[in-house]
């Protein structure tokens, strides 16, 4: 007997679960007919009730049924939805709709049927309602952006749970932090104080500058002593997320800048090392290297289109190349005549910056270059509070770092860089080691011009580019070398980033110019001390 | 590095004569075709007085770059700092008279909403007060910087570099609005200028006149200072400073005096200058134009008082009649004449002797040594 119970108990249990799924596919269309019939009813409370689980069908019934909840809410609105005789139907140009199916409903007369009345406060729900919709199911991210903008301005049909699921499902990031700002908003104006300290530390849990602002307007008008309090601590916290982000970010701008700096001061200290010659036209072949960025980009989009997205990559040799070329011409046309006076090497290099300038200004144009931003120098990766490590940055840091490396390699691994270190130390005497020296300083000015060719490729993302842009660098450039000492790799990279670090720490604080002022006045003071440099290379000179 | 000075390019007798001739017949011309025979046939007009007066200026500031360069072998990249700082008080003055004597509200006043001018403007109306000031301030900065620099020893083309940079931060901070110096408008509508209104009929020439004066007075009195026992330690520096040293000499003093000198000069320059345009503005301490001060000096030839005062005139006149109607091609031609100048003539066109163009494929040209590095 057990036995047979037990098999009787079986069959109940499967055909109970039979049934259940046999009711379920009906249940959804049963919602969709009370939902129907309880806007039909003209009662306000029950369309009201009805417009709320249409707002919610985005998060319970998936996307076929916000999609038809959307259409639903907007025959509301419309007046195109007709009710009578427990039949609502949609009025089409195509013929009437069942409104629970949307099926067609043939035989209907719409004229006998009449729209449920709209007031202004139901109205308004509707209109919210199907904002909420549009955000579950417009394809456009703009008009998905749309939507949530008027959501936050009409929040009658918004619910912290539907703003839940429309953050799950969005795609686009700066909107996803729009719906959670206003998922946070939304929490923290909760009647129960309980609520209102979870959602504080919840919405504290992502330290960014919007939701303390969001904490901050909540706490304005809040009168409870426990919700208070959890806002000040939270906002406590986010107060030191925050500021170490900003310090970070602080020294990441810093670090691209002295990426650049580093770039240009390497190759000016390689040539002072070696010839006592001040290039005065670094700054311009810094606008020489972004100049042949632009076209790299230029001719790849001709010919090459779909390298496009490449172009920074392969603009590497050839803004490196362009500058050492122009700096190879300059050696062998002018500076080479001018040995044993290196002042007057000064007025030479500047003519040349001068020439450079003009020449490009007439052939190219003065206007800033408009350089194309593959996805890998647009955007960034969020680290801490507000604090962005943006890719523009991160590739000026990366090409400085590259360029350092093989500097290094080339300059204690190779003959080229073994010759250049004997001449920089003894001229004389590594020319009657056998060393072509003429050759040597050749070699090594197209070396330091071609760095500064990269830093102009490495800027090109970052600041504009236009003829005069050089000039800006020029001065930076030179304190890092009187800083870092002649000849010395480590000296350039401390100067740099100090002198980067300077510039970034005190420009938000007192200004660009007091930067400037700071880091000169730094510079006289320290030639008192260290005249040779930071990193000078022992012996006399 | 012992290089003896065989050349007498220091004392160029004759060209230093023709120069200082020609500066006087200038000073009693300009005055008397530009006053009483202005209508004649060879008369000048106002315009040709006014650049006659302004190039007369900066053959000064070239003068003043020479005695540093020239004959310390020190170059300054950063002249334009003095020259300026002569304009900004001489300008400082004319406004602050008009406004105290003559009722003229300065525009930076209404610019910046002022009611009355910063403490720092206190007694500018007084032009004794003033001109104690264009000789003092820039004295006082030349010293600071040049014994800051010459006494560890920073020298050549470290030095001129940092000239550069604190031109170009003066350049930075003049720009700003906050400094009470007029920001980027700079300075202008002066009103008088030693009781005498600028617009009266006899101020450009007289001006002209005065600063050929001034000119010609420098002119001989550095020419006499460098023949000096002054002069010939200084040059004795520039060729060699280790051994002065080494003999005993003390070079720290020697070089800071000559600078401080050229500093004042250049000084006194801009103070002739600004009244003969009329404005002053922060473009005056742009980097480029310091340098092409420097590049005067190196056209008339380094290390002759005359040569630098050549080229200035060359340079500024080419400059004024070129911009005039082909604006663009002036930085080009600049840079195609420092080129050459650098290249092919080493000391500039004092290498255009006789019988240099007769040979001008002779390589052993010498040039002007330059301090040993």
């Amino acid at each position: 007997m057990p036995f047979r119970f037990l098999r009787l108990q079986g069959f109940l249990a499967a055909a109970i679960l039979l049934l259940a799924t046999l009711v379920a596919l009906p249940a959804a269309a049963q919602d969709r007919a009370d939902i129907v019939a309880e806007i039909c009813s003209g009662d306000f409370a029950a369309q009201q009730s009805a417009l709320s689980r249409l707002a919610g069908a985005g998060v319970e019934a998936g996307s076929e049924g916000a999609l038809w909840a959307r259409r639903i809410v907007e025959a509301f609105e419309g007046r195109s939805l007709r009710c009578g005789d427990g039949l609502a139907v949609i009025d089409t140009p195509d013929g009437p709709l069942r409104a629970s199916t949307l099926e067609p409903a043939e035989g209907v007369d719409t004229s006998t049927l009449s729209a449920p009345s709209v007031n202004l406060r139901l109205r308004a729900v509707a209109a919210s309602a199907g904002a909420v919709l549009r955000l579950f199911t417009e394809e456009s991210v703009a008009a998905r952006a749309e939507a949530a903008a008027y959501v936050d301005r009409r929040r009658e049909a918004l619910t912290p749970e539907i703003l839940a699921a429309a953050v799950e499902r969005e795609t686009d990031a700066a909107l996803r932090d729009t719906l959670s700002t206003l998922r946070a908003s939304l929490l923290l104006a909760d009647p129960d104080p309980v609520n209102r300290i979870a959602a504080i530390e919840a919405i504290a849990q992502d330290a960014t500058l919007r939701n303390r602002t969001a904490i901050a307007e909540a706490l304005a008008g809040e009168t409870d002593a426990a919700v208070l309090a959890a806002g000040e601590k939270a906002m406590a916290g986010i107060d030191r997320t925050l500021a170490l982000g900003k310090v970070l970010a602080t020294l990441y701008s810093g670090a691209s800048y002295a990426s650049v700096l580093f770039l240009a001061a390497l190759g000016l200290a390689i040539i002072f090392g070696l010839m006592g010659v001040i290039n005065l036209a670094q700054g311009e072949l810094i606008m020489i290297g972004a100049y042949a960025a632009w076209f790299t980009q230029e001719a790849i989009r001709a010919a090459l289109p779909g390298l496009l997205d490449y172009y920074l990559i392969l603009a590497i040799p050839v803004s490196f190349l362009a500058a050492a070329l122009v700096g190879l011409l300059m050696e062998v046309l002018v500076i080479r005549r001018l040995y044993d006076r290196p002042l007057m090497t000064l007025l030479a290099t500047w003519a040349i910056s001068l020439l450079l300038i003009n020449t490009v200004r007439v052939t190219v144009g003065s206007q800033n270059l408009e350089f194309y931003q593959p996805a890998y120098v647009s955007g960034g990766f969020p680290v801490l509070g507000d604090f962005i490590m943006t890719s523009n940055r991160l590739f000026a840091i990366a090409v400085a770092l590259f360029a350092f490396i093989a500097v290094v390699i080339l300059l204690r691994r190779s003959l080229f860089g073994m010759n250049v270190r004997a001449v920089t130390q003894n001229r004389a005497m590594a020319g009657a080691a056998g060393i072509d020296t003429r050759r040597t300083d050749m070699m090594a000015f197209a070396l330091g011009s071609g760095l500064a060719g990269l830093a102009g490729l490495a800027l090109s993302p970052l600041y504009n580019v236009n003829p005069g842009m050089g000039t800006g660098f020029i001065v930076d450039s030179f304190m890092v070398v009187v800083l870092g000492g002649v000849g010395s790799l480590v000296g350039a990279i401390v100067a740099a980033l100090g002198i980067g670090q300077i510039n970034v720490v005190i420009e938000p604080i007192y200004g660009a110019v007091a930067a400037k002022v700071l880091v000169l006045l730094l510079v006289i003071v320290f030639i008192q001390w260290r005249p040779e440099g930071l990193f000078a290379p022992k012996g006399r000179r | 590095m012992a290089k003896i000075q065989s050349d007498a390019r220091v004392d160029r007798p004759l060209l230093f004569r023709i120069v200082a001739i020609c500066l006087l017949a200038l000073i009693v011309a300009v005055p008397l075709l530009g006053g009483p025979l202005s209508g004649s046939a060879l008369g000048l007009t106002p315009y040709l007085a006014n650049i006659i007066g302004q190039i007369a200026t900066f053959a000064l500031l070239a003068l003043a770059l020479d005695l540093i360069w020239g004959f310390g072998g020190i170059l300054s990249l950063g002249h334009g700092l003095f020259f300026a700082m002569g304009g900004y008080l001489i300008a400082m003055h004319m406004l602050k008279a008009g406004y105290v004597y003559g009722g003229v509200t300065p525009d930076i006043m209404t610019f910046m909403g002022w009611t009355e001018l910063p403490a720092y403007w206190f007694g500018f109306e007084s032009f004794p007060y003033a001109f104690v000031l264009i000789l003092l301030v820039p004295g006082l900065v030349a010293f600071l910087y040049g014994w800051m620099s010459f006494r560890s020893r920073v020298s050549g083309v470290y030095f001129a570099i940092i000239t550069q940079a604190l031109t170009y931060v003066a350049m930075l901070l003049m720009y700003r609005n906050d400094t009470g110096f007029g920001g980027n408008n700079g300075m202008t509508g002066f009103s008088t200028l030693l009781g005498v209104p600028v617009g009266a009929p006899g101020m450009v020439t007289g001006l002209a006149t005065a600063s050929l004066v001034v000119l010609l007075l420098a002119f001989l009195a550095c020419g006499a200072l460098m023949r000096s026992p002054f002069g010939r330690l200084l040059i004795a520096i520039r060729d060699d400073e280790a051994r002065l040293r080494f003999l005993g000499y003390d070079t720290l003093w020697p070089k800071l005096a000559a600078w401080c000198l050229s500093g004042v000069l250049a000084a006194i320059a801009g103070a002739l200058y600004v009244p003969q345009v009329g404005i002053i503005n922060p473009r005056l301490l742009a980097p480029e134009v310091s340098i092409e001060i420097a590049v005067w000096v190196a056209l008339g030839g380094r290390g002759a008082l005359s040569g630098a005062v050549i080229g200035a005139i060359i340079i500024s006149a080419l400059k004024f009649w070129l911009t005039g109607f082909v604006p663009e091609a002036w930085p080009f031609i600049l840079a195609g004449v420092v080129l050459v100048v650098v290249t092919l003539l080493p000391n500039g066109l004092l290498d255009l002797k006789p019988q240099r163009l007769l040979a001008p494929l002779r390589r052993n040209r010498k040039p002007a040594p330059e301090p040993a590095e």
